[in-house]
């Protein structure tokens, strides 16, 4: 807060584009895909990926057309205050609840699988505590933080895959397009929104040193999140085929639990502090976004003081349903299903709106308010 | 009467007030041609004849026949060169035509009018000479303080280079660096810092390196210093560090000539003082307390084993004791069974449960690491045997602690050795507490917690505007000298966090 507002590099920036969405390949989004396109939901991450490309373009041709306005401000810009309020207000209500959906499977994931007999609130309260307070240290510390870890999560990762592969079936994995060729990629398309965080990824645009590092930044995430994805959900059905990865509800928890390394059998202890680490920068991310969008929309100058009081009421929020293992994979997935359409059009409708405005030829002397 | 008392008191103390200020404007005034008056002054000023090392010599010039009066305080001065340039030539000058000035064989003099400087001189061991007429003193360079001689290294010591280490006198420190850097770009800036003992603090850099901004702000936090006396650089640390109550330090404290030196050559301001047989750096950032200098002095390979030793030391002093806890008490089944099969049967007759053990143990360590450094020489030994048998061996046959305890908990404190930086090594220890407490809390997800919750802490410190972390997170171009070090050729670049001058070493 009273730290000076440093601008952050590519390293920092593609971490933290990283954790934030690629930590999804390790709680229950690969569930979600394969439930519908079987053994081919290794493909989804990739068809998704040819797919969102197209909104991720448009929206940084708009974005990076403005000098230092985040995604709130440009859209502030293009569609005059009553309609930008709608639709950040519906950005917002869809973070908030993806956070708070997310948080809650999360703390979840460490009761059922590590802390059975933790009371659920405890568990809760202490992962928000420590993201409120990663939050709170501002964004270029976040960045600093994301940075530090990734080189050894991504290892992690890529020690648990190479495992994984080692003791895998690669015969799983045919016939290759599993329940159809149209299904797949009907399917895929209609779980567009696992890419939707991008989107959240443009309010950062201010904090980031320049827009070349910014577009090399997000296209270079972009491709290590598609690969990490689909390498890791090709790994699932390796290890366990497509029927039984079904039933799982948390697959990377499940392979750390399977997989064994000569003398060491249970290796999840070695795995779980990364996971963890990486869970908690993401959620930090995460509120940092949701207090930029908060407080841009109710003008509160000294965003970072919500922090707190947010991460409260996620908490209080997230404690709601019951046996969450079940109602909070429901409502991800429709989560998913409802954003999949907003991730598309609007960055489209942004573009046009720009187009037909005529900002792109009077880019150079702009200044706008 | 408690009133009355106090009206009392008050009363003194106004009084006192009053004597003290006429003494303060007395001593911004000049002194008088009257050697009379001037003599009688400054007997008043030093409480003469009280004052036992105070002395007074008056003395008639013959040549230019003047009466003249030499002060001095005989504990801080040398009394041979007194006598032999000062008194003698004095004595035994026929010469009219000769002025004061010619008389004296001294090196060093200075004339001054201002009683207050007089007295800074007079204090630092300087003599002063008054001349009948005159409306000024002579300050004579005669300055002699006891001090060690240059010694060995006590804390940093390293096998291979340079030995010599800072003593108690700045004058000797500030040659010991000037023997390093023969540069006319080094500065040595003198300031006084306190207001009552009047402590000298020497601010050394290049001038031609150093970032003006970085030294501004030096010089402003220690001007906007207000104490009565910052006896040593140990103090005044705790007077310009910026986050009082952190665990990390941000301010480098070496004893080592040559250390000192090197950060000097890449754009650090190095502080000196009398009475500190060290120097404090300034920024410090993490890797500075995580070096030492041996590392650039030994061959890159072995330089860079010691670096891996370390950092892997670093590790285990901090987290061995809390993730044995965390794995005993909540995560058992993630043990391999044999493992888990043989620390149970080690456990079996001991009555805590393993948090109490281990922390038990670590008091243990942490006490005979104290009573270690506390007990006077002759009997040092005995805790050695104290500690090793009694706590080791028959708390273990006691079943008080289980022997993996003993061997974890003499793991991470043999460890904790191995960060040889004193202030940084109290972070480590502090930190591995606090880890432990954690993991007993809430197993590996209370001890990741707090160690997320420390990088975050970590990396929001700054050291006079430098990131804590840097040239890790946030990026600045530099030699990389970060957790393992490059080949000697290959560093050209000064550390880019101190913004230097000139980033290029060559």
């Amino acid at each position: 807060m009273e730290q000076s507002k440093q601008l952050i590099g590519i390293k920092e920036y593609v971490a933290i584009a990283l954790l934030m969405i690629g930590t999804k390949l390790t709680d229950d989004t690969p569930s979600i895909i394969f439930e519908n396109v079987k053994n081919a939901g290794w493909m989804t991450p990739i068809i998704n990926g040819l797919i969102a490309i197209i909104p991720i373009y448009f929206l940084m041709k708009v974005v990076t057309n403005y000098k230092s306005k985040n995604l709130a401000e440009v859209t502030d810009h293009l569609f005059g205050k009553f309609f930008s309020f709608l639709i950040l207000l519906l950005l917002l209500a869809v973070g908030l609840s993806a956070v708070i959906i997310d948080t809650a499977i999360y703390t979840d994931i460490i009761g059922t699988m590590y802390f059975s007999k933790t009371p659920t609130i405890i568990i809760y309260g202490i992962l928000m505590f420590v993201c409120a307070y990663g939050a709170s240290r501002g964004f270029e510390q976040i960045g600093s933080v994301a940075w530090i870890v990734f080189p050894y999560l991504q290892g992690s990762l890529l020690l648990a895959l190479i495992l994984t592969i080692g003791q895998g079936n690669t015969a799983f994995l045919f016939p290759l397009f599993g329940p159809g060729t149209w299904e797949v990629v009907k399917e895929s398309s209609l779980k567009l929104s696992i890419y939707a965080d991008f989107l959240y990824l443009f309010l950062f645009y201010p904090y980031i040193k320049n827009s070349k590092v910014f577009k090399k930044g997000t296209w270079l995430s972009f491709i290590l999140i598609v690969i990490n994805m689909s390498i890791s959900m090709a790994c699932y059905v390796f290890l366990f085929d497509y029927q039984s990865i079904m039933q799982l509800n948390y697959p990377y928890h499940e392979v750390i639990r399977t997989i064994t390394f000569g003398f060491m059998i249970n290796m999840e202890a070695l795995f779980l502090p990364f996971w963890l680490i990486a869970s908690f920068v993401r959620f930090s991310i995460y509120l940092y976004v949701i207090a930029i969008l908060f407080g841009h929309l109710f003008k509160i100058k000294h965003f970072e003081y919500l922090i707190p009081s947010l991460a409260t009421s996620i908490v209080f929020l997230g404690m709601i349903p019951e046996s969450p293992t079940f109602a909070i994979f429901n409502l991800r997935e429709n989560l998913i299903l409802i954003v999949s359409p907003l991730f598309f059009f609007l960055p489209c409708l942004m573009w046009l709106v720009a187009k037909l405005k005529g900002e792109y030829k009077n880019a150079n002397k702009k200044k706008v308010g | 009467m408690l009133n009355r008392l106090l009206r009392k008191t008050h009363r003194k103390k106004v009084k006192n007030e009053q004597s003290s200020n006429e003494k303060n404007t007395l001593k911004e005034s000049d002194i008088d041609a009257n050697l009379e008056n001037t003599i009688n002054l400054f007997k008043s000023l030093y409480s003469y004849s009280d004052n036992q090392d105070v002395i007074l010599r008056t003395i008639h010039i013959p040549g230019i026949n003047k009466n003249a009066a030499i002060f001095f305080i005989n504990t801080i001065t040398n009394p041979m060169s007194i006598e032999d340039y000062i008194v003698s030539p004095l004595l035994q000058n026929n010469d009219a035509t000769k002025q004061v000035e010619d008389i004296i064989t001294v090196q060093s003099m200075k004339t001054n009018t201002r009683i207050s400087d007089i007295v800074t001189h007079i204090n630092n061991g300087n003599t002063a000479l008054f001349v009948d007429g005159e409306k000024h003193a002579y300050l004579i360079g005669s300055s002699n303080f006891e001090g060690r001689a240059v010694e060995k290294t006590q804390n940093e010591n390293v096998v291979k280079g340079p030995k010599e280490a800072f003593n108690e006198k700045a004058a000797t420190n500030i040659s010991l660096i000037r023997k390093k850097i023969k540069s006319e770009s080094l500065v040595v800036e003198s300031l006084i810092i306190s207001k009552r003992s009047r402590n000298d603090l020497y601010i050394v850099y290049e001038k031609d390196l150093v970032d003006d901004k970085l030294l501004q702000n030096v010089k402003n936090r220690v001007n906007s210093l207000d104490v009565d006396a910052v006896q040593n650089l140990s103090l005044l640390e705790q007077h310009i560090e910026e986050r009082k109550y952190s665990i990390f330090p941000t301010v480098l404290y070496t004893e080592r000539p040559d250390r000192a030196a090197s950060f000097i050559e890449d754009g650090y301001i190095v502080l000196l003082m009398d009475n500190s047989p060290d120097s404090l750096v300034l920024p410090a950032t993490f890797w500075s307390f995580f070096h030492t200098s041996e590392e650039h002095y030994l061959r890159f390979p072995y330089g860079n084993f010691t670096r891996l030793l370390r950092i892997m030391a670093l590790f285990i002093t901090l987290f061995t004791s809390s993730v044995y806890v965390a794995v005993v008490t909540y995560h058992s089944e993630m043990v391999p069974p044999d493992l888990l099969l043989a620390i149970a049967a080690t456990r079996e007759k001991v009555p805590f449960p393993a948090a109490v053990e281990v922390f038990l143990m670590e008091f243990a360590f942490e006490l005979i690491r104290e009573a270690g450094l506390r007990v006077p020489s002759p009997i040092g030994p005995t805790i050695g045997i104290v500690g090793a048998l009694i706590l080791g061996q028959a708390a273990v046959q006691a079943n008080i602690v289980s022997p993996i305890v003993v061997i974890i908990v003499a793991l991470g404190g043999l460890s904790s050795f191995a960060i040889g930086d004193i202030s940084m090594n109290f972070t480590v220890r502090i930190g591995r507490l606090l880890l432990l407490f954690a993991a007993s809390f809430m197993g590996l997800f209370g001890l990741t917690a707090l160690f997320t919750m420390g990088i975050f802490y970590m990396v929001s410190i700054k050291s006079f505007g430098v990131p804590y972390l840097s040239p890790l997170t946030p990026f600045y171009a530099s030699s990389g000298d970060k957790i393992f070090r490059k080949v000697l050729q290959k560093e050209i670049l000064r550390p880019g966090y101190v913004k230097p001058k000139d980033i290029k070493k060559r």
